[in-house]
């Protein structure tokens, strides 16, 4: 019978092994002697070392607790199977969360992030083409005529609503960064702040440099760069790239959400809002529909805002104005968020900007 | 062969005989299943303490400088005591179980005396961390002293993340500490009632690796929250 064999098994010690005590006097000598390592090791500086190196010592202790003292050297094989399987999970757990944390900015920029954004094509895009002002055009009618109108002159159907006001490209006065084509590009990496000029980074740096020169070519008066002015985007014209751009740029998760959270809302909603007529004047939700509805849309899901580079506060879809006490809004609505798109009401009463707020939370 | 409907029985002279439980064919099938059982409970402990590893890992990641700057304010001399307490817990724990193999009872009564005062040595220098944590503001979360700690927080506004990592890990990890200190002293009394010797001594072994488990954690959490490089 298999058990009888067992019987036999247990008088050769296979599982009813005593650990002498020497032997735990010995082991535990050891593992005195590699925490004292540990914490003096703990004193040099190894760089990148330093922490595998503490991880290799504290596995050489856990082995020998787990061989010596758990004994799992002279148990059954299936139980260090099922034991380590559980470090490899733990691996697997680890590497995969890790991998998603620290390298997800690298997926994002491997592709275009927004529609019509055009693989590298262009070896010196800092330098003006026929081409590359046909493809800015382009771009322009998908990113920036809601704002800075069809033809550029500041205009766009969203214009109204924005303090300061979008720029004018064919006018020559006024320009924060200037009107080189490299000043161009600096303002769509960084924005305005202060304005309702976002930072257009997600777009990859040609998709910028075709943009700068198409707004370039509408006012044929502004001048070109010189070397200097390259130099100042970190573009070196002797060499081919992608101009001004040492690494990719990354879009935070939060933009990303929100930018999903309105995905579905279609931009021709916006300029084709339908206003509500039953609106009793100077309630909140009038003014809603004559002040916030450009931008937030229709019942506060985002609409027009959703296309510039930056997350609208998309409220019905979000939720995210639940929580926002009556104080912060009171402050956003009246102030603006300096350096967003969100400009400044400033002439309501305190009675309006509550009826407001209570339309807007009751939108959503 | 004893009887089909009822356990073997196992007997060493000076103790109680234990019955093997009656769905396992001998001692050895009931010692082999017992303890799988065993190991297979410590697989879900690490497990759960994993989540807290990789929350650590990516936080440490993220974070690197700040870590540095935060694990300054642990005291590497109370964790260094508190490693060696644990390690020699382990010692005595092991030197127990196979005192109680060679049916040395009074010097596995001894032995296992010695792991539960260890256990209390490392909670009271835990408390004396802790308290001191708790008195300076190095506390999880918002519950963190901004004002005590203004320079760390200017510097590093994510250091209250680390306490939330040392509180919930050590947290944890004491809570272990406890539940093993009830667990050896059942087994002390068990053993006190001659249960245990050379014929059965499952639950001392198995309460063991329990202890081992503990010092194990513990060999990992000191260099990830007091030798942070």
């Amino acid at each position: 019978m298999a058990h009888d064999h067992k019987h036999d098994d247990k008088k050769h010690g296979h599982h009813h092994y005593v650990l002498p005590n020497s032997l735990a006097f010995k082991v535990f000598g050891a593992l005195i002697f590699l925490t004292i390592i540990t914490v003096w090791t703990a004193h040099f500086d190894f760089g990148a070392f330093n922490f595998p190196l503490a991880m290799f010592i504290a596995t050489i202790k856990a082995l020998l607790v787990c061989m010596i003292f758990m004994n799992l050297k002279n148990d059954v094989k299936e139980n260090s199977v099922i034991f380590f399987t559980s470090f490899l999970f733990l691996a697997i757990f680890i590497v995969l969360t890790g991998s998603d944390i620290f390298f997800r900015g690298d997926v994002y920029v491997k592709g275009p992030l927004v529609a019509g954004a055009s693989k590298s094509k262009f070896k010196k895009p800092w330098v003006s083409t026929a081409e590359l002002v046909a493809h800015g055009k382009e771009l322009f009618g998908q990113q920036c005529t809601s704002c800075h109108g069809a033809e550029g002159l500041g205009n766009g159907p969203a214009a109204a609503a924005l303090v300061p006001p979008p720029r004018n490209f064919a006018q020559n006065a006024g320009w924060k960064n200037g009107y080189k084509p490299s000043q161009i590009f600096k303002t769509l990496k960084e924005g305005i702040k202060g304005s309702s000029m976002a930072s257009f980074a997600t777009l990859p740096a040609e998709d910028r440099w075709a943009l700068a020169h198409y707004v370039v070519s509408i006012n044929p008066a502004h001048a070109k760069d010189t070397t200097s002015d390259l130099a100042a985007v970190g573009v070196d014209p002797s060499k081919d790239g992608m101009g001004g751009e040492s690494s990719s740029p990354t879009i935070p998760v939060s933009v990303a959400m929100a930018k999903l959270a309105v995905a579905d809302i279609n931009v021709a909603v916006a300029s084709s809002v339908a206003k509500n007529p039953d609106a009793p004047v100077g309630s909140g939700a009038a003014y809603y529909q004559s002040k916030c509805v450009g931008c937030h849309g229709v019942s506060g899901e985002g609409a027009l805002v959703r296309n510039m580079g930056v997350s609208p506060k998309a409220y019905l879809k979000t939720g995210s104005l639940s929580g926002v006490p009556f104080d912060r809004f009171k402050s956003v609505v009246t102030k603006g968020l300096p350096g967003d798109v969100m400009p400044g009401y400033g002439n309501l009463s305190n009675a309006q900007l509550q009826d407001l707020y209570n339309y807007v939370k009751s939108a959503r | 062969m004893s009887d089909a409907h009822h356990g073997h029985v196992v007997e060493h002279p000076g103790s109680k005989p234990h019955v093997v439980a009656h769905h396992f064919n001998d001692a050895d099938h009931e010692f082999d299943a017992s303890k799988q059982g065993m190991w297979v409970f410590m697989v879900t402990e690490v497990l759960m303490l994993g989540g807290l590893f990789v929350a650590y890992a990516i936080f440490r990641g993220l974070y690197p400088e700040m870590f540095k700057a935060a694990h300054a304010y642990l005291s590497v001399k109370m964790g260094a005591t508190n490693t060696v307490v644990l390690l020699t817990s382990s010692l005595t724990m092991a030197m127990a179980v196979s005192a109680t193999q060679r049916g040395e009872r009074n010097k596995a009564l001894g032995l296992l005396a010695a792991t539960v005062a260890l256990a209390g040595v490392f909670l009271v220098v835990k408390y004396f961390e802790y308290s001191h944590k708790i008195h300076s503001g190095l506390l999880p979360g918002g519950l963190f002293g901004t004002e005590q700690n203004a320079e760390l927080i200017k510097n590093f506004p994510k250091a209250p993340l680390f306490f939330s990592l040392y509180f919930m890990m050590t947290g944890i990890h004491g809570l272990h500490v406890v539940i093993g200190m009830g667990l050896i002293l059942w087994i002390m009394k068990r053993t006190s009632a001659k249960e245990f010797g050379p014929h059965f001594y499952t639950p001392v072994e198995l309460v063991g690796f329990y202890w081992h488990f503990v010092d194990l954690v513990w060999i990992y959490l000191f260099p990830l929250l007091y030798l942070v490089g």
